[in-house]
């Protein structure tokens, strides 16, 4: 499909996310994909001295972790509640295949 | 996957590829292995991680993926996955991070699996293996990496083609595999089956995982495709992924039949690896043939990003030194042991070490105890590995300490009592708990005066002649005859002793 770079991304998305935009959507998303890109972009300005290594987190710290110990689970009607559709003991989605 | 000395022309005339044949083929196959790690708690939450509970009872906001929920990692799925890695000669990093992997499927609640991109926990390693085809040659097959991920919830699809709604529960969401990805050294179906059964024998050593396939909780993905030689150089055939393999046996028939199936594949249209995409293909073990499933996505389409929720993990110098040395030994080095200070031959060794510690530790004590390493060998081999089979019992369950085995072996050792007594005597101790002393008693086994073995034996060559002539003619197997007949008389008389004096009676 011809398009903007954006537009192409857009619809590749859709495609893996097994989701169907219009024209329309698929033209204010790519504009929106390109302004997020353009600001992000502007990280592409900053000048970094050679030898800084990269950094994966908006926070220095390391080592969260916790110890291997049981906590309750959340009842099961409570969580399936969030559900569009369930039958009480599985959520219920419409058949893959 | 190797492809660096390909030519890339494809599509040789046809009458050239018919003349190579299948035997020409080198297969290569490079195996993906998920291990689920033995924690009670899952990945990133305290969820259990117990099998067969009632569907989806095992949820909360962090696995189910609900805005605004933070994971944290589970400490011993870290320290497991370094006990793995420094058991397969991994190099373990010092500093590992967590990335998202996105696709869109109903069992994967947050839209992407957290999973382990460019930092795995483990890198490079290797493992060493025997084929069963070629005992005493080693082979190394290197692992290129180790990563911590999360497991996928559980689909169950309408089967009745009538288009209902497909079932998700997802327990099993958020519980920590380990994927163990090995370079493309495997070359045959048996070699894969052997990798496999190593690595399961040592992940059971180390208790990273119980490995219980039927639970899903080793799976295998096997990347096989074909390097046909063709005139002066070698094609590759396109790279096929066989997914979700949960049996040895399904490893090694699918990679049998696939590697057969790309060879006559080649052979009709002559399509190589830079010809077509990687395919995935299923095993259907009713048909025994493997299926084309949907295209593999690329790399890229799983859009990989750190996983902002999570920060990295650093693990010290010292920490890997504290595994390193609460690490048990392992299979190969037992192994080695049982043959060099127990003198087993490698085939009773490997066949000991393969059932497990538990049974290594039993075989040792009792070795130790009645100092006849031979003799515990043939007795635990035969007789305890049976019974346990028999009675679906480990080694743990089994009835009778190594002591008490000891004892029993002693008595046998010592001449007290002969091989078919002996086994009557293991029979009544394991049925009802007993010492060998206890078994001895009441099964009314006494010890055969000498008198009485003579007179015994003069009955029995004066009543059997005809054998006795056999004998002397030098039919040697005839004695079995009079054993047999003198056991019946007194089941207490130990045939070696009365071998030996019949012979030297005969002989006379």
């Amino acid at each position: 499909m011809a398009g903007t770079p954006e537009q192409t991304t857009v619809n590749q998305v859709a495609k893996l996310a097994r989701i169907h935009l219009n024209e329309q959507q698929i033209e204010s998303s790519a504009e929106k994909l390109a302004q997020i890109l353009g600001y992000i972009g502007q990280l592409d300005e900053v000048e970094l001295p050679e030898d800084v290594t990269p950094f994966f987190g908006a926070i220095e710290s390391v080592n969260a972790i916790r110890d291997d110990q049981l906590q309750a689970s959340v009842p099961r009607k409570e969580i399936l509640d969030n559900a569009p559709d369930s039958d009480g003991e599985f959520y219920l989605v419409p058949p893959v295949f | 996957m190797e492809d660096s000395d390909l030519t890339s022309s494809s599509n040789p005339p046809s009458n050239d590829r018919l003349a190579v044949q299948f035997n020409d083929a080198e297969i290569i196959i490079g195996l993906e292995v998920h291990v689920q790690l033995d924690t009670i708690s899952k990945l990133f939450c305290g969820c259990s991680t117990q099998f067969g509970e009632a569907a989806n009872s095992q949820t909360c906001v962090v696995c189910t993926g609900m805005p605004g929920a933070l994971p944290v990692i589970n400490q011993r799925a870290l320290e497991l996955s370094i006990r793995t890695g420094i058991a397969l000669n991994c190099s373990i990093a010092r500093s590992t991070k967590w990335d998202r992997k996105n696709y869109f499927y109903p069992d994967l609640p947050k839209g992407y699996q957290i999973s382990q991109f460019d930092q795995p926990i483990c890198g490079p390693g290797h493992l060493d293996i025997e084929v069963p085809e070629t005992p005493g040659k080693l082979r190394q097959i290197r692992i290129e990496r180790a990563h911590l991920e999360e497991d996928a919830g559980k689909s169950i699809h309408d089967e009745s083609s009538l288009g209902q709604d497909s079932k998700i529960d997802l327990n099993r969401t958020g519980t920590p595999l380990l994927e163990i990805v090995t370079q493309p050294d495997i070359r045959t179906a048996a070699e894969a089956k052997a990798f496999l059964s190593e690595l399961k024998l040592i992940l059971n050593y180390i208790d990273v995982s119980d490995c219980n396939m039927q639970q899903g909780n080793l799976r295998c993905d096997a990347n096989v495709n074909l390097h046909i030689p063709l005139g002066d150089h070698q094609i590759a055939t396109p790279i096929v992924e066989i997914k979700n393999l949960n049996s040895f046996r399904s490893v090694e028939r699918s990679i049998t039949y696939e590697a057969q199936r790309q060879f006559e594949a080649w052979q009709e249209h002559g399509l190589t690896i830079t010809d077509a995409p990687k395919q995935t293909r299923g095993w259907n073990d009713h048909a025994q043939a493997t299926t084309l499933q949907r295209e593999k996505e690329d790399s890229a389409d799983y859009r990989y990003f750190p996983d902002p929720d999570l920060i990295a993990v650093t693990i010290k110098e010292s920490q890997i030194k504290q595994i390193q040395k609460q690490l048990v030994q392992l299979p190969t080095e037992l192994r080695k042991t049982l043959v060099e200070q127990y003198k087993l031959n490698p085939e009773d060794a490997a066949a000991i070490v393969s059932q497990g510690r538990g049974v290594v530790d039993y075989f040792s004590e009792v070795a130790d105890g009645c100092q006849d390493s031979r003799i515990a060998n043939n007795w635990i081999g035969q007789e305890v590995l049976r019974q346990l089979k028999e009675s679906n019992q480990t080694i743990q369950q089994y009835p009778l300490s190594p002591k008490q085995f000891t004892e029993l072996l002693n008595l046998v050792i010592d001449g007290t009592l002969d091989q078919t007594r002996g086994k009557e005597v293991l029979n009544e101790m394991v049925e009802h708990s007993i010492s060998a002393q206890q078994a001895i008693e009441q099964l009314g086994i006494k010890p055969v005066d000498k008198n009485e073995l003579v007179s015994l034996c003069e009955k029995l060559i004066d009543e059997n002649q005809e054998v006795v002539e056999q004998i002397r003619a030098g039919n040697g197997k005839a004695i079995g005859m009079l054993i047999g007949k003198a056991r019946k008389i007194n089941p207490n008389a130990n045939p070696g002793a009365i071998k030996a004096l019949l012979s030297k009676m005969i002989s006379q």
